[in-house]
């Protein structure tokens, strides 16, 4: 294990009873990424949290949080952590400003009131009792308590579960803004889009195993999904006057021609010089399609639309 | 050291702001027991108790007095804390540096001074309205028996939170499980009796009738209250333990 990760987890293992929730998960979070730990509902993303947050004790494995063991050292890990856990209560009679202000009495070096608010963007609301506030605000709220310290490191578990899309956008722009201060952030979540649209890598957590981790592409990659190819079937290959490419397994569903490759590159420069010899000009409508996300997580846990992705539906782009 | 102290006092303020703040659950505390303090002192403006020259008023004052301690220390204390931990704000708070101690230092901080204003108000009424004083030399005793009464029912108070299973059922708990007690200890009512001797033995048992006589020995001459100091610190004991062995930061 090397010293240089914000966070570092190896072949950590937590069972409850006899009951295994995490086989022997690895993974490494650098400084200054956005990294999230994607995966369905009970695949163990909270408990691995929980593990690096120093609320529970691991089976087995270690665990190396800012270069501190979580639960050993865990009052110093929290002078330097932020934790956004799903879902905690705030004081009834609290007002926003007073609360974050509480906040930053707990740490050595909290970062000034007035940014804090800004950066979750709650200036307007900084008078507001916290009972008045929206479910989107209230999660925001977290954010700023979070940072109350001015963290290394925040931990986000789950930030916009169950929201409408306008509270998920904002939730997301505040996220956007903590990269943009440079933090670490280690962010669960169950929604693809969000991992795709925010984190800088992930890793794909089921069933108590770490499937895959890199990037977006590299996690595609890695996947063996090929890249997606696809023209308009030009007239004379549907009427059968000229063959089909060599090398290439193309397939024409009448109007559009589609084939699938690992090597994109060379399948494309073989699929130009076929169209050169048979005079076709520039294929129409040809588009190069990356493997999404969306196409590696389905390929890998086996499932059409999970109920809680197709929730999350609304503001796919 | 000095942080913690300074974070408990930092976390007292913000409990005492957001109590006054909450108008009404700040009202009622202080209304109830000053409500009931002027109804049963109307009911017994120049009454003494039967077969004696001791004025009943220097009697349902101090128990008075213990009533208010009781709703300030156990019943506030107790319900705020099973709210707190079923919110999900004892959670939060587990999520940042601030020291254990400093934090739970800090509510009851927040829970003497109310208990010390509660009582300070009721001792005021009870002199304005109905004349009732310490005794000359009971003001150590007062001063003992408020002390005493007021940990003792914060220790109970915590320990009680622990056994709440809702928000929701916070208040009918904490107050189902003392109000019975201060009914039959004699609290409200300076000539209450007739009860049958086993269950007289048993109240002698609870902390509520321990404090009430403490109080009432600070207002008028008894017997010195031995016992009861005893018990309110085995009760003290005990509610501690319950409390630390129970507490959990999140429901």
């Amino acid at each position: 294990m090397t010293d240089s990760g914000a966070v570092q987890v190896c072949d950590l293992r937590m069972s409850y009873g006899a009951k295994q929730v995490l086989r022997g998960v690895d993974f490494e979070v650098r400084y200054g990424e956005v990294f999230c730990l994607l995966g369905p509902n009970g695949a163990g993303k909270t408990t691995t949290l929980e593990i690096l947050e120093g609320f529970r004790r691991p089976t087995g494995g270690t665990v190396r949080v800012l270069g501190l063991d979580p639960e050993a050292q865990a009052a110093k890990l929290r002078e330097r952590a932020g934790m956004v856990l799903q879902e905690c209560g705030f004081p009834r009679q609290a007002r926003v400003a007073e609360l974050i202000n509480l906040w930053r009495t707990y740490y050595p070096n909290p970062r000034p009131l007035d940014d804090l608010l800004k950066v979750v963007e709650l200036a307007e609301a900084r008078d507001t009792q916290v009972r008045k506030l929206s479910v989107g605000q209230r999660r925001r709220l977290d954010f700023a308590l979070a940072l109350a310290g001015d963290p290394d490191l925040i931990f986000l578990d789950e930030p916009t579960t169950g929201f409408d899309p306008e509270a998920r956008r904002r939730c997301w722009a505040a996220i956007e803004n903590l990269r943009g201060l440079g933090k670490t952030v280690l962010l669960t979540t169950h929604y693809l889009d969000e991992a795709e649209r925010l984190a800088d890598r992930i890793a794909i957590l089921r069933a108590g195993r770490i499937e895959l981790a890199g990037t977006t592409q590299e996690v595609a990659a890695l996947a063996g999904l090929a890249t997606r190819i696809s023209f308009t079937t030009p007239t004379a290959l549907r009427r059968g006057r000229i063959p089909l490419p060599d090398g290439i397994d193309l397939a024409v569903c009448g109007s559009e021609s589609v084939c699938h490759s690992g090597h994109p590159g060379m399948t494309l420069r073989l699929l130009l010089d076929w169209a050169l010899e048979h005079r076709l000009g520039d294929l129409d409508g040809l588009a190069v399609t990356a493997p999404s996300l969306e196409d590696t997580y389905l390929q890998l846990t086996g499932t059409t639309a999970e109920p809680s992705f197709s929730q999350a539906n609304g503001d796919r782009r | 050291m000095t942080r913690s102290v300074r974070l408990a006092m930092g976390q007292a303020l913000i409990e005492q702001r957001s109590f006054w703040r909450s108008a009404e659950y700040a009202l009622f505390t202080f209304v109830f027991p000053l409500m009931i303090l002027l109804l049963i002192g109307a009911a017994n403006v120049g009454a003494v108790l039967p077969g004696t020259h001791i004025k009943n008023t220097t009697v349902f004052v101090p128990g008075i007095l213990a009533f208010g301690v009781i709703v300030a220390a156990y019943v506030n204390l107790g319900s705020k804390v099973a709210v707190l931990r079923h919110d999900g704000v004892l959670k939060r708070i587990r999520t940042t540096p601030l020291p254990s101690a400093a934090y739970l230092g800090g509510l009851l901080v927040s829970t003497v001074a109310t208990a010390i204003l509660l009582a300070a108000g009721t001792g005021v009424v009870g002199w304005l309205a109905f004349g009732a004083l310490p005794r000359p030399g009971g003001v150590l005793v007062l001063a003992a028996g408020l002390v005493l009464g007021i940990v003792c029912f914060a220790s109970l108070g915590l320990a009680i939170s622990s056994v709440i299973t809702s928000a929701e059922s916070a208040g009918p708990v904490t107050y189902a499980s003392f109000l019975p007690i201060a009914i039959i200890s004699g609290v409200f009512d300076p000539t209450f009796g007739g009860l049958p001797a086993w269950l007289s033995h048993l109240v002698d048992l609870f902390p509520v009738k321990s404090l009430a006589q403490v109080l009432q020995n600070a207002y008028a001459v008894r017997p010195f209250p031995a016992w009861d100091l005893v018990n309110l610190g085995l009760w003290t004991a005990a509610g501690a333990v319950f409390a630390v062995w129970r507490f959990r930061w999140h429901s």
